[in-house]
Formats: structure tokens, sequence, C-alpha cells
């Protein structure tokens, strides 16, 4: 239920902040806000987090998880820390990475 | 005892002659002091048995000290011969006026020839040289410190090597006699009990005061260290004995061989009967692997069982594109078993439990109810209370207080015993759906995982580590570092199949290991033309960045990779992770964990010790050819360096 309750919230403020998204300012905020240690610095993914990009969760689902994200060992994010309009910054970073070539197009992937 | 010449027998002589030699140097070199000489010397020694009423004759005159004559030998060259007897290869040693009598024997007696020495600029670096030698050869590398400084410098190391089960000779000089020994810094540096500081993670010491003594100390300490559970042993070679001289006929021991640990048939037998009739037995394996005869047992018995094996990387313990291999599937087959047998785990709770490092942490059990546990651990045989190496206490419902390596043959044999036709049958099926269903899992893992980031800068470790196996897979290889903080993709990727191909972390993740442990490492590689790979993070380099001159200094090849990601990043997480449960924010976590302003340039660090040092290299398309031309020196027998700028796992 509380989850539900923010992610409305959420998805309420972003309405409107969304639009003013801008993907620069999200990488910069990535970097800063340390998400890059866990994810990786295009989001690729890690031991330490899993991938967040090109394709990431749903703006209100993303921003639900990383406020509430003491069910896992990642440490939660408040308002305080990153505002929705930050998030909304990350999230467009991350949907903006580009699509990574296919493994059948590295050879180094198809080594034995 | 020499006869009395010009009425002072050799006994006396030596003491003479020390006294004087004390008065030369105490004296003051003014003209009025040119009198006082004369007059020291006219006072009489005490005669021995004065002396022996003093303080005792077996404190003062031990049988290295009191001969000079034409068949007295030096003390520290008989060490010499009791090093050889237990065939110590290298002696690593930062040098130590404590240790001078040893240091010259070496050089002059045996001629820096079994044992050779190996300069190290620290002890902490020449402690993880023994720690990462010892884990490729199975043999026991000799170490010479100050018996306090330079204990104390190489504590950290001994911990690891407690922590991860190296073996390894710790000798230390001291000057215990408080009225013999030089002052000023040699008496700084003695110490009653200088040992004492490593005693809660060593498996054993000795301050012997006899060289025949201390010829048995060492033949103990060797049978202890190489007895599993292995651990460092160290022995105090007072400086007395060592400068001292010997005529006496003393005695070597022979050497002991020594049998592991093994547990009971009647034992193995009830093991082998759960294991048999489990319907999903699991083997978890950490530091099972002691030499080349492992592996091959451990593969055979998880065949036997059709039983998917979890590799916690402590060693070469499992072949990493085996089957039954489910190391990257642990937490599904772990909570789905039935049987779980444990190897030689460093922490059985920590595999069988959850633990959420959240404000409010989390603890839970990730097994079933009627799970059954066995361990085969020789850490059950030997531990000590102090430090808490042994993690926390799992209770399992069969113990086995052996060497995992030395019962899996009997072990083997009774599951053979007890397997019928439709325990074979079900572990072929258990095995067909283990193939599967990592064939599926390194699917995933290459074809959506791999790929992201694979053009990035910095590097990514996916990229990186499929780099490097191109560079090395022709080659006989073996990595000496371990792989965690590359998001374990060399074991994702490599074929981890030969028992030297891997030899796990430091054990007590004590910082200044990597590097150290990478040359001790690659000089037991060197005899076996090996190419020697050690992927180095560059917060454990500044540690001990000397290594590089060692290397250098003792042609010893290795291909160092920087994993240069510029920051403690584990630390960055540790210290975010806390500032957004207080909700303060995360702008200062980059204070005291990053490596930044001004960056360190690890090519031109290497190039000043002697060593070629490439890049620092962000472009993902310049690292093959950089790769290519490293391995080319390396084979050419050099120690060489690559500096790769990456993500930070």
């Amino acid at each position: 239920m509380m989850k539900m309750i923010l992610s409305l919230a959420a998805g309420t403020i972003l309405s409107s902040a969304a639009f003013a998204a801008d993907a620069k300012r999200g990488q910069e905020l990535f970097i800063k806000a340390g998400c890059y240690q866990c994810h990786g610095t295009v989001g690729q993914g890690a031991n330490t987090g899993p991938r967040l990009g090109p394709d990431p969760l749903a703006l209100e689902s993303f921003i639900s998880f990383v406020r509430n994200a003491a069910s896992t060992n990642m440490p939660p994010y408040s308002a305080k820390i990153l505002s929705d309009a930050e998030m909304a910054d990350i999230h467009t970073y991350l949907a903006s990475v580009p699509k990574p070539p296919a493994r059948k197009d590295i050879p180094l992937l198809n080594n034995k | 005892m020499g006869k009395p010449e010009n009425g002072v027998n050799r006994r006396n002589f030596l003491t003479v002659a020390a006294a004087s030699g004390a008065a030369a140097v105490t004296a003051p070199t003014g003209i009025n002091e040119a009198k006082a000489v004369p007059s020291i010397a006219r006072i009489a020694p005490p005669s021995a048995a004065e002396m022996e009423a003093e303080i005792g004759e077996a404190r003062l005159l031990p049988a290295a000290v009191t001969s000079v004559g034409p068949n007295a030998r030096p003390g520290s060259d008989f060490m010499v011969d009791v090093l050889r007897a237990l065939d110590i290869e290298y002696v690593a040693t930062n040098p130590a006026s404590s240790c001078r009598g040893l240091h010259e024997s070496i050089n002059n007696y045996a001629m820096n020839k079994k044992p050779e020495l190996l300069t190290a600029t620290h002890e902490e670096i020449a402690t993880a040289m023994a720690h990462g030698y010892a884990k490729v050869s199975n043999r026991p590398m000799g170490l010479l410190f100050h018996g306090t400084v330079g204990i104390q410098h190489a504590t950290m190391a001994f911990y690891n090597a407690w922590a991860d089960r190296a073996p390894m000779l710790i000798m230390s000089g001291n000057h215990l006699d408080a009225a013999h020994r030089p002052p000023g810094v040699p008496t700084t540096h003695a110490a009653q009990d200088p040992l004492a500081l490593i005693r809660d993670f060593t498996k054993w010491d000795d301050q012997p005061q006899s060289l025949q003594a201390c010829a048995e100390a060492l033949f103990r300490a060797y049978k202890i260290t190489m007895t599993p559970p292995y651990g460092p042993v160290a022995i105090s070679l007072d400086a007395h004995l060592q400068e001292g001289f010997t005529e006496n006929d003393l005695k070597i021991p022979k050497m002991t061989r020594v049998s592991a640990p093994s547990a009971d048939m009647d034992t193995l037998k009830e093991v082998a009967r759960m294991l048999v009739d489990a319907q999903n037995p699991v083997i978890v394996v950490d530091r099972g692997s002691r030499s080349h005869r492992f592996q091959p047992l451990l593969v055979e018995l998880a065949q036997l069982l059709g039983a998917p094996v979890v590799d916690q990387l402590g060693r070469q313990n499992f072949p990493s594109r085996h089957p039954l291999n489910a190391t990257d599937r642990a937490r599904g087959v772990i909570g789905n078993a039935d049987v779980i047998l444990g190897l030689e785990l460093a922490d059985f709770w920590g595999i069988v439990n959850s633990y959420s490092d959240v404000a409010q942490p989390k603890q839970g059990r990730r097994l079933k109810d009627s799970v059954k546990l066995v361990s085969i651990n020789s850490r059950d045989v030997f531990m000590k209370a102090n430090y808490q190496d042994f993690q926390r206490f799992q209770d399992v419902d069969l113990a086995l207080a052996a060497d995992a390596e030395a019962s899996l043959p009997g072990l083997i044999e009774m599951v053979k015993s007890a397997t019928t036709p439709e325990h074979k049958a079900a572990a072929e099926k258990r095995t067909a759906a283990a193939g599967a269903a990592a064939a599926k899992n390194l699917e995933k893992l290459l074809s959506e995982d791999a790929v992201y980031g694979w053009d990035a800068s910095p590097i990514s470790t996916a990229r990186l580590s499929a780099e490097l196996w191109a560079a090395i897979k022709e080659h006989e290889w073996a990595l000496v570092s371990r792989d965690a903080r590359l998001s374990n993709w060399p074991h994702r990727m490599w074929n981890f199949d030969k028992h030297y191909h891997f030899i796990g972390d430091s054990g007590g993740a004590g910082q200044g290991y990597g590097l150290g442990a990478a040359v001790g490492a690659a000089l037991a590689h060197r005899e076996h033309k090996r190419l020697v790979v050690n992927v180095q993070g560059d917060g454990d380099m500044m540690y001990g960045p000397g290594g590089i001159w060692t290397a250098a200094h003792h042609n010893i090849p290795l291909l160092t990779v920087m994993h240069n990601n510029r920051a403690y990043h584990q630390e960055i997480m540790h210290v975010q992770r806390v500032g957004n449960w207080r909700d303060r924010g995360l702008g200062r976590a980059n204070i005291g964990t990053t490596l930044e302003n001004p960056h360190i340039n690890f090519a031109m660090m290497a190039k000043s010790m002697g060593v070629e040092g490439i890049g620092p290299i962000g472009d993902p398309k310049e690292l093959a050819p950089a790769l290519k031309r490293a391995v080319q020196i390396a084979k050419a027998g050099e120690p060489v360096l690559v500096d790769v700028l990456t993500q930070p796992r």
C-alpha cells in the first residue's frame, strides 16, 4: 500500500518535472550521487548492482524503488538527497545510453 | 674446551674480547681517556665458574658463542645448513641488523643459493610474496626480519596468511641479553617476547637459546606450518646465536613427512550415505585445494553424485566450465538443497544465511527446513580465540575435523560403494539439468550483461576481462589475483581447469596483499614458464608498490594489469550507504576514499623501477595492442605493467 502511495505521489510530481528532464544533468547527478559506484558509469551493472540502462524501469517505478530500497542491500535515497526532478534527470540519462552491440557482433564474446 | 692460553682459556678469551670491545665502543676518544683503557683491562674478567654462578652457563655461554678455534664455525652457518635440510629455496628479507649474522651466512656461506635472498622494500611485501609463493608451490618460503620493527611492519600480512591458511617460516632477529647487546637502536629493537605480537595468528613460535634448540625449533616449525591447516610459524633467532661460533657436533634432525588429518572411514561412510540418498545434494568449497590432487577428486565426487558445486574461489577448486559448476547460481542451488557438503569453508554461516547491510540489519536463513549440513574442515583441528576469522558459528548435522583433500579419496570410495544404478541414473539426470542451467546462465551473462558498457570509458570490467582472455588463452597462464572486483568476469569467461590457474585471495582482506602475493606467486611459476597475470587494484598497489622493484631486481616475469578505478570503491560505497541512512546527502562520499587530484600514473611508477609501463589506457580500442605487447614482454621473462582506467566494478 505504501509503495502504491509513493508511486502515485511520484507520478504526480513527475508529470510536470519530466518535461524538464535533462540527460546531461542526469549524467552529472548519476556520478555525483554515487549511483555509478555500484551500477557503472553508463548503468551497465556489476556484481554490486544490476543494470539500469538503456531501458530503465518506468519512471514511477524507478523512483519508488530508489525511495524504498530498504528491502534490498541498496541504500534508500530520500527526496532530500535526490529530488524527484533530479531522479527524472537520471532516468532520462539512463534512457539515453546507446544500446550496446549484439553479442554476435563482438568476436571477443564468442571466444572459447 | 680450549686449553688455557696465557692464562686465558678460549671461553675467557671471548669474554675478555667482549669486555675490551665494550670498552672500545664506550670509551670516549679524548686524549685523557687513553689511560683509562688499561685500567679497564686490569680488571680481571670473571672466571667461567664465577659467570656460571652469576647468571648460569647455559644463559651466557651457549654452544655457539664459546670458541674461535680452527674448527669453529659461525652459528648462522649452521642455521643455513638447517634451512638447506628443510629445502627452503628462498628467504625474503628487508635487511635488519639483528639478522646480520644469518644474512651474511646466506651471502657468503651459502653463496646466496638455497636459500636465495629476495630483497623486499617492506616486510609486508615480503610476507605477501611468501603467501603467494606458498599457494603455487605448496612450499614455505623463509622470511628474515627485525624482531620488533620488522615483525610490526609485517603483522597485517601475517594475518592474511593465517586467515588464508598459507604456510611460511618467519625468522626474526633479537638481542635478548641485556648485559651484552649493543646499546641504542639494537636495544630499542630488542624484546623479551618479540613474537607475542603475532601469536594470535601464527600456529606456533619459539625463541631457542642454543643452536641445537634452534635446529629443532626450525624443524618443528616446518612440520607445523606444513601440517593442514597450514599457517605461518615464527622463530626468533637471537643475534648471539647467529654471530657466535661453535665447534660442537650439532645434530640436524631428519625431515619429517607429515600426513594431513583425514576423516575416519566410518564417518565418511555415513556422509556418503547422506549424499547418495539426497535428491538435491550440493557441494560448497572454499579453500579445498592444497595441491594438484584436489581438483580431480572433487570433479569425480561431484560427477558421482550429480551434485552442483558452488565454488567460493578460495583456491582453484573446480573447473569453471564444468557443467556442475553452479557458482553463479549459488543462491538457487543452496536454497533447493537437501544435503550440503561444505569443504574447507571459511564461512559456512554466511553461505547458508543472508545478511542485509541496511540501517536495521536483517538476517535470514536460505535453506529448506529439512536440509542436512555436513562440514569437512581442518580449521576445526586448530583455531584460536581472539581474531574472528573463524566467522559466526553454524550448527551442522555432522562436522568432520579433517582435511578435505586428504579425506576425499575415502569419501569417493564410500560413495561408489553406496551408489546403486538408480542413484547413478538420478545423478546423471541432475548433471544434465545442471549443465543446461549453466549454459543458459552463461548465454545470459554474455548476451545480456557483458555487452552493456562494452565501448565505455572508463573501460568495463567485462571488456577488460574479455580482452585479457584473448591475449593470454593460447599460453600456459595463471591468474594470481582475485577477480571479485572485476565482477567475477574472468571466472565467467575464462576456462579455469588447471590446478595452477588460480590461487584465491588474501584471506584476511588486508590491503597490500595483491602485488606482493603476485610477485611471490610469479616466482613459483617461473620455473614452469607460465604467463602469470595479476589484475591489480590501485588502492592495494599503493600500500606496497615496491613489489614492482623486487620483480625487476629478481627477474620475475609478471604481467600486471592495473584495475585503476581511482578510488577505494568499496569504502566509497560504505560511506555513501551510511550517509543515505542518515539522510545527509552524498556530495562528500569522495572525501577520504578517492585516489584523484592528482591521478596516479602507474605506468610511470613502473618505469621508475625498471619495469616497462604501458598506459594509462582509457579507450577500450587501445587495450588489445597494449596487452599483446605486454604479453610479449612477460613471455620474454620480464615484469610489465599495463595501466588501465576502469569502471568501479
